[in-house]
C-alpha cells in the first residue's frame, strides 16, 4: 500500500509519470522506498532545498502510522 | 558534473506565498482554470484516499477566486487524524504536493486550501483569540508582543486579525523562526 500511495503521489507531480516506478526493500531497520523518476524530474520531485521529497516522506510516514518508513529518491541514470 | 548542479525545480511551495502579504486579488483565474485545479486536486486526493483505503469525501469550494478542498469523513478517522499529523504538519506537506499536482497537470501555480476533518476552521479560531489576547496586552502594558513562529498562510490569518483589531503586525525573522510581533499603530 504504501508503495502505492507513494508512486501515486509522485507520478502526479511530474512531467513523465509512465516513468516512475517506486521499489520497497525490506531490511533490518525497516522498509525501503526506493523512488526512481526521469532524470528530468528529478529537481522536481527534490524541491528547492529538498522540499518536495521531505514532503512525500512526511505523508508516507503518516500512511505508515508509526512503522519506520525510509523513501529515497534514486537518480536511475547515475546509479552505481 | 552536471549532476552536482542543484536541479531547478519549479517548486510552488516557496514562492507560492513568499511574503505574508500576498496579495489576494492577485490571481485573476478565469472560472474554468479554478474548476480544473480544484478537480485536478480532488482527484489527486482521491485516488490517495482509495489506495490507502480511507473512507473521506472529498469538497470542493471557490471563495475570493482561491480553491478550497476539504476532507472529511462522517466517523472519526485515525488515518485522516495521521493525515494532519501534530501541528497540522502532514497536512501542509500534502497541501503542498496537491498544489505541485496542480501545477504539473496544468501548468498554473496553485494557492488552493486543503483541510482535513475541519482542522483549519478550528485553527482559525485559536489564531483569532491568539491575535486577540496579542492586541489586549498590547494594550494593557504597551508593549510589542512576539508571537509564536507560524507558517505564512497562518501569519496571513493573524496579520488580518490583528489589522481587524486596529493594530500593526510585522512578521520577523527568517525561515521556521518567522513569527508576528504584534505592536499599536503610530
Amino acid at each position: 500500500m504504501l508503495a502505492d500511495a507513494l508512486e501515486h503521489l509522485v507520478r502526479g507531480i511530474v512531467d513523465s509519470p509512465e516513468d516512475v516506478k517506486v521499489t520497497a526493500k525490506n531490511n533490518r531497520r525497516g522498509e525501503t522506498l526506493e523512488v526512481h523518476v526521469h532524470q528530468d524530474d528529478l529537481g522536481r520531485v527534490i524541491g528547492r532545498q529538498g522540499r518536495t521529497a521531505r514532503a512525500l516522506r512526511t505523508v508516507i510516514a503518516a500512511l505508515a502510522g508509526g512503522e519506520s518508513v525510509r523513501v529515497d529518491v534514486v537518480d536511475t541514470d547515475r546509479r552505481r | 558534473m552536471s549532476a552536482d548542479t542543484t536541479p531547478e525545480i519549479h517548486s510552488a511551495a516557496e514562492s507560492v506565498e513568499p511574503t505574508d502579504t500576498v496579495d489576494e486579488t492577485a490571481q485573476s483565474a478565469s472560472p474554468s482554470r479554478v474548476e480544473e485545479e480544484g478537480d485536478v486536486a480532488a482527484d489527486y486526493l482521491e485516488e490517495l484516499l482509495d489506495i490507502a483505503d480511507v473512507d473521506g469525501d472529498i469538497d470542493i469550494e471557490v471563495r475570493n477566486g482561491r480553491t478550497y478542498i476539504s476532507i472529511d469523513a462522517e466517523e472519526e478517522s485515525a488515518t485522516l487524524q495521521e493525515l494532519v499529523g501534530r501541528d497540522g504538519e502532514v497536512l501542509e506537506a500534502l497541501q503542498e504536493l496537491t498544489r505541485l499536482s496542480v501545477l504539473s497537470a496544468t501548468g498554473n501555480r496553485s494557492r488552493l486550501v486543503l483541510d482535513i476533518t475541519g482542522y483549519r476552521v478550528e485553527r482559525n479560531g485559536e489564531l483569532n483569540r491568539i491575535a486577540e489576547e496579542a492586541v489586549a496586552k498590547v494594550k494593557n502594558d504597551g508593549v510589542a508582543v512576539a508571537l509564536a513562529p507560524m507558517g505564512a498562510y497562518e501569519r496571513k490569518i493573524v496579520h488580518d486579525a490583528v489589522a481587524d483589531l486596529g493594530f500593526a503586525s510585522e512578521s520577523e525573522g527568517e525561515g521556521p523562526n518567522r513569527h508576528i510581533v504584534v505592536s499599536a499603530t503610530e
